[in-house]
């Protein structure tokens, strides 16, 4: 078996900067296999976020650039196309922050998802109906106005609004973002059948570690633009520094600051009775 | 009493459809609007642009059809520069960056028209006369121009066409969601540039039409610009997005300053006219900023 039928996405040894001057990405080398989904984990500006808009060619619209090294989806190498060739080809990306048309209905908002599709009346509604099969709640919204409705249901339509162009991949960014975490593990519920069901890959971009991983086939740690460590989901949930640095757990006792301080306090006492 | 009953509708009824040429000229900002988030200034060069050379075409001599088709492609082809040489590169710049832009566009066409076709005031004959519709005048008592009342008619044509547009069809949806987010637009695959060729070509045709309005009653002349820019107040008063605001913007202000020019202009020695819309939108900027028909500004809190 090649490569190419293998992965859907291989990315080597990337670099990216903006405006020609700020380096965002160092190297980041990552694959994502057909059918799978792929977390990329880290902290605010590790380069989760310029990752993704490289691969969507979001980038080019925020004066960014691939620099270095090459990105390969499905087969055709990604370089001077727009996004809008890119949702073509079956990639689509779900920016940070929802992004809803807030004056837009919630079903014009999913409606919208199909413009790059020629879609009869009836087919379109088919697809709409499907949607809704994942996504009941948007059902009873639909006829409401997407900037009225709470923070999950804009992420839901903006991933329904994504499903709507019948992508292969679908890049998620941040979909946890600023919401409640029985909402997160609504969404993330969805986005697992999305790939189960659909059979789209998946590359996700989190902060929130531990859902990410729990969801998640395979996973990447990137750091100021570096990937630092990558394995199985399951070994990253298991790997020590892991836990210590993203998920809050340390040798089996959970870290809190008032434990940090607590035992910071301890020492100093420590350090003042020798003294003495 | 009776005849001074009437005199008030006569200046109503005259104002109401003058005020549909400003929705009119309207109508191109708001196209614009929706799609850039920017009061477009060279709106008004472009009804110049669109009219005069409608009107040096009829001079080469085209029939008026072939002339009114060929200022249409013009207009599209100006659409077209404008999307590559002015908004594509001003692509995610802030809305102030574009709002300059379109003052520079605007004196590269008024340039561009004059230079071609002379500064001259030329006289624009549509066939309609500017002057009472006899039989309105005989039965109603009321002295309303035909030429009022045709720009009524194709004010209301191109409202509903547009409108129906927005609302029915594919691009229009495209347009509405350019309008509200233009990024995640193109993160579902909407060509931004598509959009913006759509939105001011037909910008530019809207132009051309209440640019032939205008020139037909006023002359084909400069000061034409200027006319345009009473849009301003209408659309303050209107809403800067809607195309329904647009039309009782214009009508609002054509009605309110005849009547005021003519019950209340005696006191101020006349000429209120020229700045009575103007207060009226300091009015609606204090108390209803975004309009009777502008879309409320959604922020969740």
């Amino acid at each position: 078996m090649g490569s190419i039928s293998k992965n859907i996405l291989e990315i080597k040894n990337i670099e990216v900067t903006y405006n020609k001057v700020i380096l965002a990405l160092h190297d980041v080398t990552l694959n994502v296999p057909k059918g799978k989904i792929v977390a990329l984990l880290g902290a605010n500006g590790a380069g989760k976020s310029t990752t993704l808009k490289s691969i969507s060619t979001m980038l080019a619209s925020e004066r960014g650039e691939v620099t270095k090294g090459s990105i390969n989806y499905d087969g055709i190498e990604v370089k001077n196309q727009n996004p809008s060739e890119m949702v073509a080809l079956g990639m689509v990306q779900v920016l940070e922050g929802r992004r809803c048309f807030g004056h837009l209905t919630v079903e014009e908002n999913i409606i919208s998802g199909a413009y790059s599709r020629k879609l009869s009346r009836g087919d379109l509604n088919a697809e709409i109906d499907k949607i809704y099969g994942y996504f009941k709640r948007l059902k009873e919204r639909r006829k409401s106005q997407a900037g009225f409705t709470s923070g999950g249901e804009q992420q839901m339509v903006a991933v329904a609004r994504a499903m709507m162009a019948k992508p292969k991949m679908l890049l998620l960014d941040e979909p946890s973002m600023g919401l409640a975490p029985q909402l997160v593990a609504e969404i993330f519920n969805i986005v697992k059948e999305l790939n189960e069901k659909e059979g789209v890959s998946i590359l996700l971009a989190e902060q929130n570690t531990n859902i990410a991983l729990r969801n998640a086939d395979y996973g990447y740690i990137i750091e100021t633009g570096n990937v630092m460590l990558e394995g199985s989901a399951k070994s990253l949930l298991n790997n020590e520094k892991v836990k210590e640095l993203y998920l809050g757990i340390s040798k089996g006792k959970r870290l809190n600051f008032k434990d940090a301080i607590r035992d910071s306090e301890r020492k100093k006492d420590a350090i003042k009775k020798k003294v003495h | 009493m009776v005849d001074s009953i009437l005199f008030f509708f006569e200046v109503l009824v005259g104002g109401l459809l003058s005020g549909t040429m400003y929705s009119l000229v309207a109508l191109g900002f708001v196209l614009i609007y929706k799609a850039s988030s920017t009061f477009n200034f060279a709106q008004g060069a472009m009804v110049f642009f669109a009219v005069l050379s409608f009107c040096g075409f009829m001079e080469y001599g085209m029939p008026f059809a072939v002339a009114f088709i060929a200022v249409v492609f013009l207009m599209i082809i100006v659409g077209l520069l404008t999307e590559r040489l002015v908004l594509r590169p001003l692509m995610n710049q802030s809305e102030d960056t574009v709002l300059m832009a379109t003052i520079g566009l605007g004196f590269v066409l008024e340039g561009l028209a004059q230079a071609k076709w002379g500064v001259e005031v030329r006289k624009l004959s549509l066939g309609i006369g500017d002057f009472p519709i006899p039989w309105i005048a005989d039965n109603l008592k009321l002295f309303i121009s035909a030429l009022d009342l045709t720009a009524g008619f194709v004010a209301l044509g191109m409202i509903v066409l547009l409108t129906l547009l927005f609302k029915y069809t594919k691009i229009g949806l495209g347009l509405r969601a350019v309008a509200d987010d233009p990024g995640a637009a193109s993160s579902i695959g909407i060509p931004l540039k598509h959009i913006m060729l759509l939105v001011w070509s037909t910008a530019g045709v809207v132009a051309l039409v209440a640019g032939m309005m205008w020139g037909a009653r006023a002359g084909v002349q400069f000061a034409l610009i200027e006319l345009a820019l009473k849009a301003l107040p209408v659309l303050i008063i209107g809403g800067f997005s809607s195309i329904p605001g647009a039309i009782v913007g214009g009508l609002l202000v054509g009605a309110v300053e005849k009547v005021l020019e003519v019950y209340i202009g005696p006191f101020f020695k006349g000429g209120i006219e020229a700045w009575a819309p103007y207060m009226l939108s300091i009015l609606f900027l204090l108390y209803r900023p975004e309009g009777l028909f502008g879309e409320k500004i959604i922020r969740r809190v």
